[in-house]
Formats: C-alpha cells, sequence, structure tokens
C-alpha cells in the first residue's frame, strides 16, 4: 500500500513569548493534536476562520515551523528533512517573490532550487509559462506584473518541477474570473494525473467545485473532516406554501429550522423526510397551496458556517 | 549537498546585489580608481631608479620608484580596508534580511535545500562579491603600476585575500544581527563599531600603562584576543607591501576563530527560528 501524501499524527504548535515587562509567559496553541491523513492523489480542502491554524499547519509540513510535538510524515518520510519535499510544490499566500527577477528567471532560481537539471528547466519554463497564461512575460521582470499575474506565476513556480504534491495556499487571491477558471482546470488536469493537492482557501465555492474531501479546522484541531459530497448532500427539504393560517404556520415554523416569506409565499426548510411528511399533511389538511417542495442539499458555506458556530450536527 | 542548489543560491545573491546596485557601485568605484591610475597619474622612470611624476599632466618632481609603487599600494591597502571595507559592510548588510521576509522565506524553506545551505549559500555569494571586486581593483592597480615602471611587488596582492578574509569574519557578524533581528541598521552598526573599536583595542602597551586596576587590564585583553584583528591584520598586510617583517598568525587564527563562533551561532539560531 503506498504511503499517504501527507500523514501528521499529534502533530502540535506552541508559540511561546514572554510578555513586557512582566516577563509573564504566553502560550497560544495555534495546532493542537492534529491528525489528518491525505492519500496520494486525492484533492483535499483545508478550511477554517482566520486563526484556526491552517498557515501553521502547511508551514509545519514544510519545515518552515518546528512542531512543539507530534510527527509530519510526507510519502512516508519525515517532513523534517529536506529530501522530503522534494515532491512538493508549495504557492505561499503573501508570497513576496523578489522584484530583481524576471518570470522566467525566477521559475529558473526555484527550479535549481528543486534541483531540476539546466536543461530541464529550460524545455520547462516556457510550456508552463504558456500553461499559467503568461506568454510572452517571461523576460519582463515581475516588479510589472499585477497581483493576478503574480499568482499565476507563482502557480507555475510551485509546477515546474512536476511535484506529486501541491499545496496551494488561497491559489486564486487576487486572480480574476477568468483566472480562477484557468487555474481551475490546471488543477483538474493536475488531478486527473494523480497529483494530491492540498488547497487551502476561504473561497468555499472553489474548495467545494474541486475537491473530495475537506477538513474545517477550529481553534487548532480538526471540527469536521468528510468527503464534500457527504457533507453537503441530503440535508433537507424546502417546503414552499400559500395561504396558511397563522396558528399552523407558527406550528410549522416550530419544526423548521429556517422560515422565509416572499411574495404570499412562505418558505419552510425542514431537516429531515420525517418533518416535511408531517408539514405536508398538515397543509393537506388545511387546504393550503403547496406550491413546491424541493430536496435540499446545504453547500460547503452553511457546513462551514455551522461547524465554526458550534452547531452540534456538525461538531 | 546539491550542486544546482547551491550555483542558484550563489547566482541569486550575485543578482540581487546588481539588483540593489551593490555590485555596480563598487564596481564603479573601483574603476574610477583603476581609471584614475591608469590615466591620471603619468609616470615616467629615469635611469630605472628615479620617476617623474605627474598628476593632471603637472609634474611633481621626481621619486624613487620603488618607494613610489610601494607608496600607491599602501594607499590603495589603506583605501580598501577603510573605505572599501566600510562600503562593503553597508551595502551587504540588507542581503541577508531580504531572504528573511515574509512571503519569500517559507518559499526557499519550502525546497529540498537544508537550511544551513540556505544561509550558507548566500553567505558565500555575498563574499564571492567582495571577492570579485577587491580582485578586480587590485589585481586592476598592480597590472597598471607593474606595466608602467615594470616593478611586480607580490606583497601587494596579499591585499586580495587578507581583505576578502576580513571581510568575511565581519560579514559572519552581519548574518548573525540579520537573523536575530531582520535589521539592516543594525547589521550595519556592529561591524562598524568592531572596525572602529580594532584600532583602540590594539594599542595594548599604552592601554596597560593608562589603566590603573588589574580587571580593566584583563578585561581590555580579552576583548583584544576575542574580537577581530582588523587594524593588526591591515598593519601586517601595509608591512608585506612595504617590504618590512609581518608575522599574521595570530591576529589571522584569532580573527578566524570569532569569525567561526559568529557564524555557527548565525546558524543554530537560524535552525531553530520558526518563519
Amino acid at each position: 500500500m503506498p504511503s499517504p501524501a501527507i500523514e501528521t499524527e499529534a502533530l502540535t504548535k506552541v508559540f511561546r513569548s514572554r510578555a513586557f515587562p512582566s516577563g509573564a509567559l504566553r502560550e497560544v496553541r495555534a495546532v493542537n493534536a492534529l491528525s489528518i491523513q491525505v492519500p496520494a492523489g486525492e484533492t483535499f480542502g483545508l478550511l477554517g476562520p482566520n486563526g484556526a491554524g491552517k498557515t501553521t499547519f502547511v508551514k509545519m509540513l514544510l519545515s518552515s515551523v518546528h512542531p512543539t510535538s507530534g510527527r509530519a510524515r510526507l510519502f512516508g518520510r519525515d517532513a523534517r528533512l529536506p529530501e522530503s519535499r522534494r515532491p512538493v510544490g508549495y504557492l505561499p499566500e503573501n508570497h513576496r517573490f523578489p522584484t530583481y527577477f524576471t518570470g522566467a528567471g525566477m521559475l529558473d532560481f526555484y527550479a535549481s532550487l528543486s534541483g531540476l537539471p539546466a536543461p530541464l528547466r529550460r524545455a520547462r519554463i516556457p510550456e508552463l509559462l504558456s500553461r499559467v497564461g503568461l506568454d510572452g512575460w517571461g523576460n519582463i521582470r515581475i516588479g510589472k506584473y499585477s497581483k493576478g499575474m503574480l499568482q499565476r506565476l507563482g502557480l507555475a513556480q510551485a509546477l515546474i518541477h512536476s511535484p506529486a504534491l501541491l499545496i496551494l495556499d488561497e491559489p486564486s487571491d487576487g486572480v480574476d474570473p477568468v483566472g480562477r477558471r484557468h487555474i481551475r482546470e490546471i488543477l483538474s488536469e493536475l488531478e486527473r494525473n494523480g497529483v494530491t493537492v492540498l488547497l487551502n482557501s476561504h473561497l468555499l465555492a472553489e474548495v467545494e467545485l474541486f475537491c473530495r474531501r475537506v477538513a474545517i479546522l477550529r481553534k487548532g484541531s480538526v471540527a469536521l473532516e468528510g468527503e464534500v459530497k457527504a457533507l453537503t448532500a441530503g440535508k433537507g427539504y424546502r417546503l414552499t406554501a400559500s395561504d396558511i393560517p397563522d396558528n399552523l404556520r407558527a406550528h410549522l415554523a416550530s419544526a423548521a429550522s429556517a422560515v422565509s416569506a416572499r411574495n404570499g409565499l412562505v418558505s419552510f426548510q425542514f431537516p429531515g423526510r420525517p418533518e416535511v411528511n408531517s408539514a405536508v399533511d398538515s397543509l393537506r389538511a388545511a387546504g393550503c397551496e403547496i406550491d413546491s417542495l424541493i430536496p435540499t442539499t446545504s453547500t460547503l458555506e452553511d457546513v462551514f458556517v455551522q461547524t465554526i458556530e458550534g452547531n452540534p450536527a456538525h461538531s | 549537498m546539491n550542486p544546482t542548489a547551491t550555483a542558484a543560491l550563489l547566482r541569486d545573491t550575485f543578482r540581487e546585489a546588481m539588483a540593489r546596485k551593490i555590485f555596480w557601485g563598487l564596481f564603479g568605484l573601483s574603476t574610477l580608481l583603476i581609471l584614475f591610475f591608469l590615466f591620471v597619474l603619468k609616470i615616467d622612470i629615469v635611469e630605472g631608479a628615479t620617476a617623474t611624476i605627474s598628476l593632471f599632466g603637472k609634474t611633481g618632481g621626481t621619486a624613487d620608484v620603488d618607494r613610489l609603487v610601494r607608496g600607491v599600494y599602501g594607499f590603495v591597502a589603506v583605501f580598501l580596508y577603510t573605505w572599501g571595507m566600510f562600503l562593503a559592510v553597508f551595502a551587504s548588510a540588507g542581503l541577508t534580511p531580504a531572504i528573511l521576509e515574509p512571503g519569500r522565506i517559507e518559499l526557499l524553506l519550502s525546497k529540498p535545500v537544508g537550511r544551513t545551505h540556505i544561509l550558507l549559500g548566500r553567505y558565500a555569494g555575498n563574499v564571492l562579491v567582495v571577492t570579485a571586486n577587491t580582485v578586480f581593483l587590485v589585481l586592476g592597480v598592480w597590472i597598471i603600476f607593474g606595466l608602467k615602471t615594470h616593478l611586480w611587488p607580490p606583497g601587494f596582492l596579499l591585499t586580495i585575500p587578507i581583505t576578502i578574509f576580513v571581510f568575511a569574519v565581519l560579514l559572519a557578524v552581519v548574518v548573525l544581527v540579520g537573523v536575530l533581528w531582520e535589521s539592516t541598521a543594525l547589521s550595519v552598526m556592529i561591524p562598524v563599531a568592531l572596525m572602529i573599536l580594532s584600532p583602540i583595542l590594539a594599542q595594548e602597551r599604552i592601554m596597560m600603562k593608562l589603566l590603573s586596576s588589574e580587571w580593566s587590564r584583563r578585561l581590555w585583553r580579552a576583548l583584544y584576543f576575542a574580537l577581530p584583528k582588523i587594524f593588526d591584520l591591515g598593519t601586517s598586510t601595509l608591512n608585506a607591501i612595504r617590504d618590512r617583517s609581518y608575522s599574521f598568525f595570530d591576529p589571522l587564527w584569532t580573527s578566524a576563530l570569532f569569525g567561526a563562533v559568529m557564524l555557527a551561532a548565525a546558524l543554530a539560531v537560524f535552525l531553530k527560528r520558526d518563519y
């Protein structure tokens, strides 16, 4: 059985600092005993509010932050070893590429650090620039690039050595909708080719569209983990009706998870089949018109908000 | 160590030094000095031993050729030791904090290159930038004067390794300050303070008479032993140029020890730190 692309065991990071002038020790537990396994070839989304520990977790995978305890492995190798990072491509959030580079020069530098020999670099650089839509920009200093172009160049940098694991921190940040779609197409192609992708993004719709599995972090721990399809499917029914007497409306509202009214129509969101069947019976008995009944799936955003706000259904 | 990565780190430091006009600034200054000796200062050898010197076409009289050449070499060596060294430290101070900037260091560390490799790569690249300029200036002046006077005293060439050595020692301090505080200003101030302190600490005989207590004398000796002996190395180089007796051994190994400790401390901090 092949080793997972990412495997962490009780990975923990506690940032310690001393308060001035009291000298009191302050501790922030950024990541708390996080155990995650991402099989090779999977597309995995890492979600969480600001300060949830996503970036610290990624940095521990890449050894720019040292874990306080626990361990991380990349394709079965200890993540602290430089060699374990050879099959990894990384696009950090808020990257700052040196502006003295041209696009091609920058790709050449990072490809060299990944150990790519010169002939291969010469072949890959124009190919990748074209792939991310930066044809003709290779010899231009990156100080002249727009934010979206820098993001595309960053993606090219992460792909230059044909990584088996791609870790992307907000890859669509600053990219226009067309560019975003383009990036998504590239990622889908990589997925088809068996590349493991760890996507850390605030754009939940993007994660929902692309990732097969997600983990939602809250205060450094996994609050929810599962397949996107399972998390967002079969979550309830929306029943819309008119001419509902007030007492019945109040009764139905007590069983519904949400109620909204518009143009004389009232919509009830029921969490399950028994509740909606009972509501249909009540409405028909009262002679009300049923306008529509549709099964609803919750979006990843719903799941995210419910998880972060502590809805017991998801915690 | 991956040689492709090493070459990339060295090239990157050169590229950044050029982009920051560090390389070109030092190169321009060296070129100006060379051009000065090449075109402005004219030497006509008279009967092999004496020479008439003219500056901007104005003749300044005759002088002993050997003394003249050694005098000029001494001037270039002192220039390199004082202004050259200060400019090199000043220009290099930002190169270490630059790679530690958020958004840049994470990407560097995500590559299959160890932290020691990254820091030493930048350090070596920085030393190479100054080496290129020192070799260009010293060899340029030596060749020009050799061609003009037919004298090729080898002592002047010692300026190359000694200048590079002293810079490498000071650069270790720059790197340590850079990784500790990520401050360009402090990275300049501390090595410059060492440069200023060195000639003062070297006045051991005078200071032993002036200092009244034994503990202050001990402190003085300890500081003199521990800190880099920039002044002593400079004096020995000048003596070598003037064909006088000189000894590099003690100042060289104690300064090397200081530089090695600074570099090891910088590596220890860099290896431990979270970015």
